[in-house]
């Protein structure tokens, strides 16, 4: 063909092309133009997403950055009882493993996106940063040495809707924007009061969860609404521990969840006045929560038999307070700019008592309960924005000012104290508390810059451009970028494209954690310390410790969507994610366990009677790579059924891919210090490399039928410095809907249908791990070892 | 190579306003489809218009979708207007103003030119607009304002109102 015939037939192709979408657009407009007016107030349209943009909300056709949006219906089908194990059903990439025997972690459980670290996730309540819990995971869970957002403080049903950003955003969120956001939208106008009650146990009878919730909405002048949740939960423990061989075949221990009792409050309010609306939403949690820790046997060196004759089981109890409040105003002017003022505050207090123990070292004088101290962290954000569309462009930016405020609380003496019955076993045994030494109050300010452009080259090319400069007080001053296009092929094709920078500021608990305890050698001349050491602690200073740097993000994500119909939506993206200086706790730095310790660093931890240190550092870098698949379709049916359908594929993979240099002091190189066996897996194998979830949902006249299938990948554990690997597994959750009357309804349902378990443990040589010993599965079982749960749950509707 | 890359410069360039998402769609459908449900004073008019008034959210689609529709046996025109004054004469009013000051100067020239007013501003129907429209979790809801469309003259059509949340008051 010659070229002028090629051009001839290139310029038809995109002017039919044209013609068809536009033709479709409007044949299926013709289509609603027919229907009663009932019908189409029943047209389920295509759920939109503000994150990520200034622009405002726009639906996955729309975005040039992947974005999924989990309904409110979507979450409460999954039958949990929280947020976060909701996510997990949903949103593949979303990791929410249920360790236990992990001190704090156990009640307040971390999650991930895209493989990577719980705190490298923003997590927004109405736009707004949610603080993080003041809790550092500190034991070998997925995600230790970070804290993250404790999401179960969120009750689910005052949720609207979930967005979930698949996309670095540091260039416009700021810090932890890197495996992506999630944006938790709360119920608002035109909603309906509702009170729920439910109940589920597992299939072997514990785990038994009482749940009442009660939202009522209070409509109020100009479509201005008050919106209150108030919810009791009740989630009881489930113990998988198997039998201690060691304790005449005894189950002494506790393995499984913790048993928690939640009361927890949300407000979302509304009040419009002419151009301005006042807004103010918050959240409330008190939470009580009781776990064990390793079951110490009668003979047990730290076991007083006078006061345990066979044994105890500690019991970690913490008291978690957890609360946040946003006031904002936001407005349009007469030109359409559209600005918004708020002020958000957020507080954690995690607060250990241990009860049902003893401090060996005091003797028979001993309590048995304590008061191990807490851990808080304050947050408050005062924030300008402001955003006006100029034809088809968008201008935005903005002024952020921040304050964090960490502090660690002593325990009562008696949790930490090493007395003179015994020169090992100090402090409360299941979690000893907080010394005077450790006790701590750090703060930092950051104050950001930010600004977004969205330019419209032509209809069809849109280019997004974002800036954000930040000033941190403790660390210095970080600039980042994003740009991104979007480019619509034709009405049912968009391709889009974007690379950015980011960060993730250390955290305070980071920089400052600190948690040591004692014990004396019977040659000692005084008690010696070992643990955990804040970053600006002499002793860490001396063996080569220095200020924490921000982590530094690079990413690519390449993408398309494809709507054939308004029924269908397929996308595809791939994305690649490098990551610098990444902070992760040394390992032990110790004489006896890094043989090449230089004889300065020796000399450093004997003169400070130091057995071993641990203090956070910027240890690796890592590139995470990526694909994600979407299909959303929903029909309406002949029988006026109607048919939902959301399946999901994603896959990703980290691999470290550089080694910083470890401080020169210390004479030990960095992968000696830090990349045992244990944490190069916890890094680059502890969660499932791919994600499977198929979600569905039928509906017709009195009923409706959610089944929810999941796959969750292949992950890695360590036994004995070799990797362990776990097969995938499949769980099916399905529930049934009754519509007993207009506004009752009745669910049945059950969690993991088929009773699926992870693989558990093979033969090993650890006393307590292994085939046949106390833990049988491994603590970064993505989807627990619980097996099946089943529920009822009854919804009125007034 | 050249004839691909011409293909998609052309495609850049095209003057190209699609339909956008599922919400336009329905409220483009819902405008025509309220105004059968309608009763005008008699008008000495050959044709139905209806007029949009500030931004056009529709792209082309309105023009596409009541090309060959009628309302109330009459062929339908569709004006564009940026403010006010220019309004001339119209049956429905869409309103995409952003200033609540001006979308009751709108709502004001309607109600004393009986014209049905619609729009998908929070508060309209109870600052005096006839019909609101709102999406909830995905689904349309109607709201109007019966005392407005009643001091507009315009008289609404049962099968209308009892889909929709009418408004009889002040109170929301």
């Amino acid at each position: 063909m010659s070229a002028p015939h090629r051009v001839v037939l290139c310029v038809a192709l995109a002017g039919a092309g044209t013609a068809l979408a536009a033709d479709k657009a409007v044949q299926e407009t013709n289509d609603y133009y027919r229907r009663p007016l009932d019908q189409l107030l029943q047209v389920e349209t295509q759920a939109k997403a503000a994150v990520g943009s200034r622009g405002g909300a726009r639906d996955a056709l729309d975005a040039e950055v992947p974005i999924d949006i989990i309904t409110a219906a979507q979450l409460q089908s999954t039958g949990q009882p929280d947020l976060q194990r909701a996510l997990a059903m949903l949103v593949p990439g979303f990791n929410a493993p249920r360790p236990s025997i992990t001190d704090g972690t156990d009640h307040a459980p971390p999650f991930t996106l895209r493989g990577l670290s719980p705190d490298q996730v923003l997590v927004l309540v109405n736009g707004k940063r949610l603080h993080q819990s003041s809790l550092l995971h500190n034991n070998g869970t997925v995600g230790r040495g970070s804290s993250g957002v404790d999401l179960a403080t969120i009750p689910l049903r005052a949720i609207e809707r979930v967005e979930v950003l698949r996309d670095g955003a540091a260039a416009q969120y700021g810090s932890d924007a890197i495996a992506g956001i999630i944006n938790i939208i709360l119920k608002g106008y035109g909603q309906r009061s509702q009170a729920t009650v439910t109940y589920g146990r597992t299939g072997e009878g514990d785990g038994i969860t009482r749940q009442g919730t009660l939202f009522h909405t209070l409509p109020l002048a100009g479509d201005g609404f008050v919106n209150l949740t108030a919810e009791w939960r009740d989630r009881g423990a489930t113990n998988r521990a198997g039998p201690d061989v060691n304790d005449g075949g005894r189950i002494n221990t506790h393995f499984g969840d913790a048993d928690t009792q939640d009361g927890l409050f949300a407000l979302n309010a509304e009040l419009p006045r002419g151009d301005a609306t006042l807004y103010l939403h918050g959240l409330y949690d008190r939470r009580r929560s009781s776990a064990g820790a390793f079951y110490r046997t009668a003979g047990d060196d730290r076991n007083i038999a006078a006061l345990y004759p066979d044994g105890f089981l500690p019991r970690i109890e913490p008291k978690i307070l957890d609360f946040s409040a946003t006031a904002g105003v936001r407005g349009v002017l007469d030109d359409g700019a559209r600005w918004d003022i708020s002020y958000t505050h957020g507080h954690n207090d995690y607060h250990f008592y241990v009860n049902n123990s003893l401090n060996t070292s005091l003797g028979l004088a001993t309590p048995t309960s304590f008061d191990s101290g807490a851990t808080r962290n304050t947050q408050q954000i005062l924030n300008a924005d402001f955003s006006k569309k100029i034809g088809r462009h968008t201008v935005a930016g903005g002024y952020e000012f921040r304050q964090e405020h960490y502090r660690i609380f002593k325990g009562d003496a008696a949790s930490y104290m090493l007395g003179s019955a015994d020169n090992f076993a100090y402090g409360a045994q299941g979690f000893p508390g907080f010394s005077p030494e450790n006790a701590v109050s750090a703060k930092r300010q950051a104050h950001s810059l930010y600004g977004d452009l969205k330019y419209g080259v032509t209809e069809r090319l849109i280019l997004d451009a974002a800036t954000r400069a930040e000033h941190y007080s403790d660390f210095g001053s970080t600039l980042n970028g994003k740009l991104a296009l979007r480019y619509r092929a034709t009405d049912d094709l968009l391709f889009r494209s974007s690379v950015s920078t980011g960060f993730r500021a250390p955290s305070l608990s980071q920089s400052h954690f600190s948690y040591t305890g004692t014990y004396r050698n019977s040659n000692d001349a005084a008690a010696q310390f070992w643990g955990n050491f804040a970053v600006d602690h002499p002793v860490a200073r001396a063996l080569g410790a220095t200020d924490l740097k921000p982590e530094k993000s690079r990413h690519l994500t390449l993408g398309m969507v494809f709507q054939p119909s308004s029924q269908l939506t397929a996308s595809a993206d791939v994305f690649v994610t490098d990551i610098h200086d990444r902070i992760l706790p040394t390992g032990y730095i110790s004489a006896y366990s890094l043989s090449s310790l230089s004889p300065q660093a020796a000399a450093v931890l004997a003169q400070n009677n130091i057995d071993g240190a641990v203090y956070f550092t910027n240890a690796i870098g890592t590139r995470t790579r990526g694909l994600d698949l979407r299909l959303d379709y929903s029909r309406q049916l002949e029988n006026s059924a109607r048919l939902k359908l959301v399946a999901a594929y994603q896959r990703s993979r980290t691999r470290i891919t550089e080694v910083n240099q470890a401080p020169e002091v210390l004479g030990v190189n960095m992968t000696d210090l830090i990349l045992d066996p244990f944490t190069r897996v916890l890094i680059e194998g502890s969660q499932p490399a791919d994600a499977i979830k198929l979600w569905s949902r039928y509906s017709q006249g009195i009923y409706d039928l959610v089944l929810n299938l999941n796959r969750f990948g292949k992950f890695y554990s360590v036994s004995a410095y070799d990797r362990v690997a776990f097969s995938a597994k499949w769980t099916l959750d399905a529930e049934l809907c009754l519509r007993l009357a207009k506004d009752v309804s009745l669910a049945l349902g059950a969690v993991n249908l088929f009773d699926a378990r992870p693989d558990k443990w093979g033969r090993t040589d650890d006393s307590l791990v292994g085939a046949g010993k106390v833990i049988q599965y491994s603590q970064y079982a993505p989807f627990g070892y619980n097996g099946a749960y089943y529920y009822l749950r009854l919804g009125v509707s007034f | 190579m050249f004839p691909g890359l011409l293909g998609l410069m052309l495609l850049l360039q095209a003057p190209w306003a699609w339909a956008g998402d599922e919400e336009r769609k329905l409220e483009a459908v819902f405008i025509g489809r309220f105004a059968s449900y309608i009763e005008w004073p008699a008008k000495p008019r050959d044709r139905f218009v209806i007029t949009l008034l500030d931004d056009n959210p529709f792209g082309s689609l309105l023009d596409d979708l009541y090309r060959d529709k009628r309302i109330h046996n009459k062929p339908i025109e569709l004006r564009y207007a940026t403010r006010l004054e220019q309004v001339g004469e119209t049956d429905a009013l869409f309103i995409t103003l952003a200033s609540s000051a001006a979308r009751a100067a709108a709502i004001d020239h309607a109600q004393r030119n009986g014209i049905l007013t619609i729009s998908e501003a929070k508060g309209f129907a109870e600052s005096g607009g006839i019909i609101q429209l709102d999406f909830v979790e995905q689904k349309a809801r109607i709201k109007i304002n019966h005392a407005a469309a009643l001091k507009s003259g315009l008289r609404i059509g049962a099968p209308l109102l009892t889909i929709a949340t009418v408004l009889r008051g002040d109170k929301p």
